[in-house]
């Protein structure tokens, strides 16, 4: 839980507020517009600017808006404490005038960008966004007075001490001038002024200090007069709402000497008087300044009230003198005590459910209380040298302390400098071995292998033994028995290691490309003989399968065998009468080719067909040789022809010249 | 005496040193901070040893012994070895064991009676730990851990287990080991209370993070501090316990 507001960005004046929104405008945005631009681009300039100067200051005031507390989310301590300085309306108004403010802008915005968008000319926009951006300026102006104040409520806020309101809290009250702040400052290491005179304390102020390994917080408030809570001021709300809002202990501070101005009555009567405050709460009657008087030096009436008081039960009386420090612990310890046992009272009963059972955490909490003892038996005996019972007890400040690697490390150039030696620390038989140098290799072995000097007697006893034990067949095992199963097994195996090999070997030889173009195997042609032998592997019968592929497949043109059968080659033709349907084919056939053959039209005789054949092959042949594109070939000329599109240009333009 | 402190910003400080009833290893650091604090403790007491275990500073991790021995996993150069033989008393045996599980901190936890292992370790380092650290063994998992060494924290006086062991499974171990036992945490709740700490008859050493509250535990249950026993955890300090944690 957030128990204090450090870090809230500090708010600026509105002067400057308009300052850096505008600059950042003027700094984010281009600056140069001409009359002369498209209309579009003209009004798309005034428009960024309209906007982004809302959105610059939407962001600012949103940014203050969220670094403030909301009242409605924080402690009701923390929220009554901000009302008691700040004024809770005051504040909420003017937060809330930050953010009517965004929202105003937002619609000045929305609406001059509306008519920017009918802006006919560069003047005119320029006009519209001169009067957005003044128009926003004069909603900005008007939050003079909540910018000023919001920065005094974050300088205020930042400077409160942190109050968490659930901790293990002594408040302690009463009447001005009662020793309040010299309890605080006998107990905590808070430095708190103590002033011989009436309201020293204006606010409240914190110390913290321990107690059986807790940390306690102890809070020290503004003294209370007693008049009704409508005529306090700020100064004594903080202390009500100090008492009112926490869960804590209540040390209500007396003074019956009336040293501090006040009569005894008066202070039993302020107790009376704010004592529904304490309700839920412990409370403590701390009688302070004992070695000027005590509740027994007290007239009978006076002090009749003050056990009446007491008697209740509910309220424990305690004594101290924080000018002699008479008590001073003792009320602290009693208070924590009492504090402790009442709030772990309350989170057994929390923990515990209906039916007496503990759970969720607070059972883990019990489990790591419990402490397991062993059941009788061996009792462990601790080994702990006699030398560690007389240990002198060493002070850190102590010049004369035994010097540690540590003092020796600074004093020798400190941590990175200063080396230490390993060796120093050895415990061998003679000190002046320390140093000696040991090689790690020599003769090629590892002398730690040898360190041990009858190394070599146990490694051949250890030999000795170890042939010992074959030759009495100690690791002759009975694996003959499962030979046969075993050898099976083991062919099987080599068999189907072979076969995944083989498999892998294909596979590899089916996809090295080996320079050919990439096929996919679905429109590669596969023979029908690979299907067979395939199918036959795996035990299928294929005749009828290939029996209907054959029957389905083109066979070879009948035409040359229908010549070749029959009579020899050298038979006359003769003209047979064609059939009605062959005679029509032929006929569209010969329709179908050219008339006459182009190779011989044009030339007159064989030679001087070949020469022009010879001179084709001559003029083709460096292309062939090449196998460039010949003029045949697509060719797509080039979108931006370097020579036309580089350089200067000196006369005409890019795309006439 | 139970003393806080950091290994160059490390609060684990049972990870990086190892501390026993007849010799400490710590660390060697770049400074001689962590050093100092054993040294400042133990005085001349026992030796207190700067080691590496194969190159590495986590040797809180990977060695393991009480008072009669010290073991070293396989990846200790024989160099260390032999450093760490001639620091440490000649009465410790120190032997290096080849273990597939080599943190052997983390899988062995220890006192000068009884060692809890892993349930996985090797049937020969088993007997090798009975023999060179003179203890009975056992294999346990705390709280469902099998790191018995990282979430347990023995010593002749006492025990600390990881936080969430339940109340019977306490019992039991406390009978197995024969000492007192609670459920405790170190470094600010962490509940590696193995890697968290080390401790002896007569000192620990936590991080630097440990609470006071945590502290006062740890000085309890190993009945470190003047007139501290197990037993005050549940009865002076209670409420301060349930204060703190609940």
């Amino acid at each position: 839980m957030k128990t204090t507001w450090k870090e809230i960005a500090p708010v600026p004046n509105h002067q400057d507020f308009l300052d850096v929104v505008l600059s950042r405008t003027q700094r984010r945005l281009p600056t140069q517009i001409r009359s002369g631009f498209k209309i579009s681009r003209i009004r798309g300039f005034y428009t960024r600017k309209v906007k982004f100067t809302q959105e610059t200051f939407s962001e600012k005031l949103s940014a203050i808006l969220e670094g403030f507390p909301r009242l409605q989310d924080i402690h009701p301590f923390h929220k009554d404490l901000l009302n008691t300085l700040y004024d809770a309306d005051h504040f909420r108004i003017a937060l809330g005038q930050l953010s009517t403010a965004k929202h105003l802008i937002e619609t000045v915005s929305r609406d001059y960008v509306r008519l920017l968008k009918y802006a006919p000319s560069l003047y005119q926009c320029k006009q519209l966004k001169r009067a957005a951006l003044g128009r926003m300026a004069t909603i900005c102006r008007r939050l003079k007075d909540p910018l000023v104040y919001l920065e005094q409520v974050r300088q205020h806020l930042g400077r409160l001490p942190s109050i968490d309101p659930n901790t293990r809290t002594l408040l302690i009250c009463g009447y001005p001038n009662v020793g309040k702040s010299s309890f605080l400052r006998s107990v905590t290491r808070a430095d708190v002024d103590v002033q011989p005179y009436a309201f020293t304390t204006k606010s409240l102020f914190v110390g913290h200090f321990d107690y059986k390994y807790l940390r306690f917080q102890a809070i020290d408030t503004p003294g209370i007069l007693d008049h009704p809570l409508e005529e306090m001021n700020t100064i004594e709300m903080q202390s009500i709402t100090a008492i009112a809002h926490l869960r804590s202990a209540i040390l209500y501070f007396m003074d019956l000497s009336e040293q501090c101005g006040y009569t005894v009555s008066a202070q039993l009567q302020l107790f009376q008087s704010i004592k529904p405050l304490f309700a839920n709460k412990l409370v403590f009657i701390v009688i302070n300044k004992i070695d000027l008087c005590t509740p027994a030096d007290l007239d009978s009436e006076t002090k009749a009230r003050l056990d009446a008081i007491l008697t209740s039960g509910d309220v424990e009386m305690l004594q101290l003198s924080c000018t002699t420090t008479e008590g001073v612990s003792e009320v602290k310890n009693a208070a924590c005590e009492r504090l402790i046992a009442d709030r772990v009272a309350q989170k057994l009963k929390a923990g515990t459910n209906s039916s007496g059972t503990v759970g969720g955490r607070l059972g883990d909490v019990l489990t790591r209380i419990h402490v397991a003892q062993p059941l009788g038996g061996i009792v462990r005996q601790p080994y702990i040298p006699d030398a560690v019972k007389n240990l002198p007890r060493t002070n850190k400040d102590d010049p004369s302390r035994p010097r540690l690697a540590r003092d020796l490390e600074e004093e020798n150039g400190g941590a990175g400098v200063y080396n230490v030696n390993l060796r120093s620390q050895y415990q061998l038989a003679d000190d002046d071995w320390k140093e000696d140098r040991v090689p790690e290799v020599l003769n090629g072995k590892n002398v730690y292998d040898f360190i041990d000097p009858d190394i070599e007697a146990k490694l051949a006893a250890l030999e000795a033994e170890e042939e010992k034990l074959e030759a009495t067949g100690f690791y002759d095992s009975d694996e003959d028995v499962e030979d046969a199963h075993e050898t099976d097994l083991r062919t099987k195996a080599d068999l189907i290691r072979q076969k995944r090999e083989e498999i892998r070997q294909e596979a590899k030889m089916r996809k090295s490309l080996k320079n050919r173009a990439l096929i996919p195997r679905s429109k590669l042609p596969k023979k029908l003989s690979v299907m067979e032998d395939s199918l036959d592997k795996l035990g299928y019968d294929t005749t009828a399968l290939v029996a209907r592929a054959r029957s389905k497949s083109r066979g070879r043109t009948l035409q040359r065998e229908a010549l070749d059968a029959g009579e020899d080659g050298d038979a006359m033709d003769i003209d047979t009468p064609l059939s009605a349907a062959d005679a029509l084919k032929a006929k569209s056939r010969s329709r179908a080719r050219s008339q006459s053959n182009r190779r011989e039209d044009g030339v007159k005789s064989v030679a001087s067909r070949d020469k022009a054949e010879k001179l084709m092959k001559l003029g083709q042949q460096r292309m062939n040789r090449m196998a460039r594109q010949g003029e045949a070939d697509r060719h797509t000329t080039a979108a931006l022809p370097k020579h036309l599109f580089s350089g200067k240009r000196g006369m005409g333009k890019t795309q006439r010249r | 005496m139970a003393v806080r402190a950091q290994f160059e910003n490390s609060n684990e400080v049972g990870v990086f040193s190892t501390l026993t009833n007849s010799y400490a290893l710590v660390p060697v650091g770049s400074s001689e901070n962590f050093y100092s604090i054993f040294e400042a403790e133990l005085q001349d007491v026992i030796p207190i040893c700067r080691a590496t275990i194969a190159g590495t500073r986590i040797i809180g991790t990977l060695t393991t012994g009480n008072r009669k021995g010290l073991l070293v996993p396989t990846s200790t150069t024989d160099q260390e070895l032999q450093h760490l033989r001639n620091t440490i008393p000649d009465e410790v045996k120190i032997q290096r064991i080849e273990e597939r599980l080599s943190a052997l901190g983390n899988v062995v936890c220890t006192n000068d009676h009884v060692a809890l292992v892993h349930p996985d370790i090797e049937r020969e380092t088993e007997e090798i730990i009975a023999d060179v650290l003179g203890v009975e063994v056992f294999r346990q998992t705390i709280a469902d851990n099998v790191l018995v060494g990282s979430y347990m924290s023995l010593s002749n006086q006492g025990g600390v287990v990881h936080p969430k062991t339940s109340i019977q499974d306490q019992d039991e171990l406390s009978s197995l080991l024969q000492v007192p036992l609670v459920a405790g945490s170190v470094n600010r709740g962490s509940s590696v209370v193995g890697a968290g700490m080390v401790v002896n008859d007569w000192m620990a050493v936590t991080g630097l993070d440990t609470t006071a509250t945590e502290l006062s535990v740890v000085e309890s249950i190993f009945k470190l501090g003047e007139n501290m026993g197990p037993s005050s955890i549940n009865t002076t300090n209670k409420s301060t316990m349930v204060e703190s944690f609940y």
